[in-house]
């Protein structure tokens, strides 16, 4: 039992990540009809700025940066992230939306995906990157860990996914009840009707796919000092996030970050859960929750992922 | 027995394949041919400081390519996953080897392992629109690479699985080998890729990835040419991969990851999809980049795995922003004249069989709205029915179910008497059939291959292996289906028109030329929706002797039309709908002498 609890906080926080990038997704789709293959890697890059910015390419240990410079590399690092995911969509998305080519925006952020990764990769060449915790949460409990029972699970943790929650809610505040969330609906539901009655498309999407990258990783450099992290980390939330996203189908931001707490809490239990002699591990955890959603996306697909022949 | 005729048969045809391959011999055939003997060449006589293994790999990664650019130039599928149908081939030969099989077999069988697996992925998403395709191949290609990390057995942990090298067909399995080996295949691949493109499951295909409704209603079997193309191309890429992996020795499960799937996209996006040559021809310029990431990291003493990556977004972000469509398509659209086919001797199209489409008490509801209600009609060969009324009064509504494709709520449709319930491609063979009320052509297809998209309907040896081997009862339809296409152009004035590319002619002959494409499936009776839209009068005029003919012919036609006048020259019944129900029914004189349908719907314009 208290081992259960220990999954589901584990779980959860990674997985109100997972949700926040498949929001990101979501949005994406509903305004444009295409997936951004770079949301990853673009969060990889804001990760990665603000570890640059706070500590260099060399390693980071959790003293040496001070809290007020981090707090600055965060700003750079989410900015860089805004103007990344935007740019992206100027130059790699909606080139080829406009001339109706698939294989352009496919080709186009996918490149960009790559060459944010090799960037990355060629400044960051080690393995793992330790990101040093702006809230020393080490203070807390033992090094960090608090037991409940017998269950002892990380204190930041909880914060990551409470942090995430709130990101979460202001995403979706911010589509229902600002003007230019209103703006953002009226595109989704029919983007030349927007056009018609004044609303700036092409700026408020450009925000959007900004705002995607800039949300997803605010979110993941929270929980980036949870675990050391490399140029694949980015890369890997684009590819679960967008696994949540299909799930419901890229459905409205609750639904998406439902979706993702709940990819992340499959990827905990079965990293950690063995049923009877059922035992699966944590190499298994990566590859049996996209299996799944695979698996579901070839049994009962969304009607809206049909091609229509009537 | 029938031995010896059926030998002289085979003899004969085969003399006729060489014949028409000896006239098929051009310049750019020898060309083709002169590129290829120099290419193969090049071991013998290349500096020692080259190495023959780089371009062995380069070989089997253009044969992947051109695989690719199949499923996608052809079949209009973006898959991003042919880097782990690589993989699978990879991974399965790698076994098959430690376990003593040959090492053909072995690549033979990792290239059919590939082809299950593209099986699997294309049954769930050949019915997909092209941005689900992505999404699905992207997630497939991670899920490899994830179930690779998870069973560390299948590449053999760390150290990677590693592959003997073996003799293959009793020669030493060196760089020049392979080299030799990979060089065949992609010319073995460019071939069978023109030779299916140019088939009419290649002409299919291609329709149905262009427009799929319009494809559906001439009777093409949508799911199952994709599934075909799909598998096709991720075996293709399982056998570059099962040949691959011998030359390196070892299977590397990080060889086989996104940016796999992502290089040979690139490799088919920068050479041209929609060509044979264009996916090689990307691959070596991708090859070309990588050597020039090599220099790069030379001068920088940086590793060049970071530059290639970089270079390679540059590169297609830089082709893709000129809108380009490759450098393939962009070469052959300077060097090549407008070349005109040969086309068969007239033929006519078969005379259609009777019959009798009747609608009894149709019913359709749209939610709250009732669309159609109570309408009941005949038509009857060699009779002109039209379907008039005012904008929403059903009539496309109707025409949908008497198409059958929209199901009724309520009564039924009887053809010859038998109710109608069958597949969309079982109802066009059953010669009922539908144009829809855009100009749904498909663009990038000449006329003619517009009018082969309704002609092979009844082919029976038309399939993609039947195309590829050319035996020669494919070749006999195959020719049959084609001045069946050009007899259908010709029955609506378009046969001078054939070799245009469709979305290059007027709107009143793309109107035309999908009732072509609909008479070469020889329909029995013909649904056409607003044919004479935006027609001017001589237009009209000419529309109006098409339908007489088809009439003459002995087609029972049905018109929704909104054109009085045409309705007036070529009805032999009017029905005319007033907010889904029948007003009146009649010729259009006891029509429009109905004093309802005057007041109703008519008013001042007299029909």
């Amino acid at each position: 039992m208290q081992f259960l609890l220990q999954v589901v906080v584990s779980g959860l926080a990674a997985g109100f990540v997972y949700g926040l990038v498949a929001i990101g997704h979501s949005l994406v789709f509903r305004l444009t009809g295409t997936v951004y293959l770079a949301l990853g890697d673009v969060i990889g890059l804001g990760i990665f700025t603000t570890l640059l910015v706070a500590a260099g390419t060399g390693p980071v240990t959790q003293t040496s940066v001070a809290t007020g410079r981090f707090l600055g590399a965060l700003t750079v690092g989410v900015l860089v992230c805004v103007v990344a995911g935007a740019g992206g969509y100027l130059f790699a998305v909606q080139p080829f939306l406009q001339r109706g080519s698939t294989l352009g925006w496919v080709g186009g952020t996918l490149a960009l995906a790559f060459a944010i990764h090799a960037a990355i990769e060629s400044f960051f060449p080690r393995s793992g990157y330790v990101f040093r915790d702006p809230i020393p949460f080490r203070r807390i409990g033992e090094a960090g860990f608090v037991a409940v029972g017998d269950a002892s699970f990380q204190v930041r943790t909880i914060y990551v996914g409470a942090v995430a929650l709130a990101l979460a809610a202001l995403s979706a505040w911010a589509i229902n009840r600002t003007r230019s969330g209103r703006g953002l609906r009226a595109i989704a539901s029919d983007r030349e009707g927007a056009l018609v009655v004044g609303v700036p498309v092409e700026r408020l999407v450009a925000l959007a796919f900004g705002l995607a990258g800039g949300v997803g990783a605010l979110a993941a450099i929270t929980a980036a000092p949870s675990a050391p992290v490399s140029a694949d980390t980015g890369t890997l939330l684009g590819v679960k996030g967008l696994a949540a996203a299909l799930l419901v189908r890229f459905g409205p931001a609750w639904l998406a970050l439902a979706a993702g707490a709940a990819y992340g809490l499959l990827e905990a239990a079965i990293a950690n859960v063995s049923l009877g002699d059922l035992e699966l591990g944590p190499e298994y955890s990566a590859a049996i929750p996209l299996g799944l959603v695979l698996l579901l996306l070839a049994v009962r697909p969304p009607r809206e992922a049909f091609e229509e022949v009537e | 027995m029938s031995v010896a005729p059926a030998f002289a048969r085979t003899g004969a045809a085969l003399r006729e394949a060489g014949r028409n391959a000896l006239l098929a011999w051009g310049p750019g055939a020898w060309l083709a041919l002169a590129a290829f003997a120099l290419a193969a060449l090049v071991p013998f006589v290349l500096p020692a400081s080259v190495r023959l293994d780089g371009l062995a790999q380069t070989g089997y990664l253009a044969l992947a390519a051109v695989g690719l650019g199949f499923a996608v130039g052809v079949g209009g599928m973006p898959s991003v996953a042919q880097g782990a149908f690589v993989g699978v081939g990879a991974v399965g030969a790698g076994h098959l080897i430690g376990w003593g099989v040959p090492p053909l077999l072995a690549a033979l069988v990792g290239a059919l392992a590939a082809g299950c697996g593209g099986v699997l992925v294309g049954a769930a998403v050949v019915r997909f629109r092209p941005v689900f395709v992505v999404a699905a191949t992207w997630l497939a290609t991670w899920l490899f690479a994830f179930t690779l990390e998870a069973l560390p057995s299948l590449t053999g942990g760390a150290r990677g699985l590693t592959v003997a090298p073996e003799k293959i067909a009793g020669l030493e399995p060196s760089a020049t080998l392979h080299y030799e080996l990979a060089l065949g295949l992609v010319a073995v691949s460019l071939l069978a890729y023109r030779a299916l493109a140019r088939s009419s499951f290649g002409v299919r295909l291609r329709a149905a990835g262009q427009r799929p409704a319009a494809a559906v209603a001439l009777g093409v079997d949508r799911p199952r040419l994709r599934l075909a193309a799909f598998a096709g191309a991720a075996a293709v890429a399982g056998l570059a991969g099962g040949l691959a992996v011998q030359l390196d020795g070892v299977v590397d499960p990080e060889a086989y990851d996104a940016f796999l799937s992502f290089t040979l996209l690139v490799a088919v996006l920068i050479g041209g999809a929609a060509t044979a040559l264009g996916p090689a021809v990307g691959v070596l310029a991708v090859g070309a980049l990588s050597l020039v990431a090599d220099a790069l990291a030379r001068l920088t003493g940086a590793e060049s795995a970071r530059f290639g990556p970089m270079l390679a977004a540059l590169l297609v972000l830089s082709v893709l922003a000129t809108g380009s469509d490759g450098i393939v398509p962009a070469v052959s659209r300077r060097i090549r004249r407008a070349g005109r086919q040969e086309h068969e001797p007239g033929v006519e199209l078969r005379r259609p069989d009777e019959a009798t489409l009747t609608a009894d008490g149709l019913q359709k509801r749209f939610g709250e709205l009732v669309a159609v209600r109570d309408v009941g009609l005949e038509l009857r060969s060699s009779r002109v029915a039209a379907l008039i009324g005012p904008n929403g009064s059903g009539k496309t509504t109707v025409l949908r179910l008497l198409a059958g494709t929209l199901p009724p709520d309520d009564g039924g449709v009887a053809l010859d008497g038998r109710p109608l319930t069958h597949t969309a491609d079982e109802r066009v063979e059953l010669g009922l059939v539908r144009t829809l009320q855009s100009n749904a052509v498909f663009g990038e297809l000449t006329a003619l291959e517009n009018a082969l998209v309704g002609a092979s309907l009844r082919r029976r040896y038309g399939g993609a292996l039947r195309a590829l081997l050319a035996t020669p009862k494919a070749r006999a339809e195959a020719r049959e289906a084609r001045a069946r296409a050009q007899a259908a152009l010709a029955a609506v004035g378009l046969q001078k028109r054939a070799d245009v590319v469709a979305q290059e002619l007027t709107g009143s002959e793309q109107r035309l030329l999908m009732i072509a494409s609909a008479l070469a499936t020889e329909p029995r009776i013909l649904l056409l929706d607003e044919p004479s839209a935006g027609a001017s009068s001589a237009e009209l005029q000419r529309l109006a002797e098409i339908l007489g003919g088809l009439r003459a012919e002995g087609l029972a036609v049905l018109a929704v039309e909104h054109n009085l006048r045409l309705v007036r020259k070529i009805a032999d019944e009017v029905v005319v709908l007033h907010a889904g129900t029948m007003l009146a029914s009649g010729t259009p004189e006891e029509v429009a002498g109905d004093p309802a349908v005057r007041a109703a719907y008519l008013g001042r314009q007299s029909l």
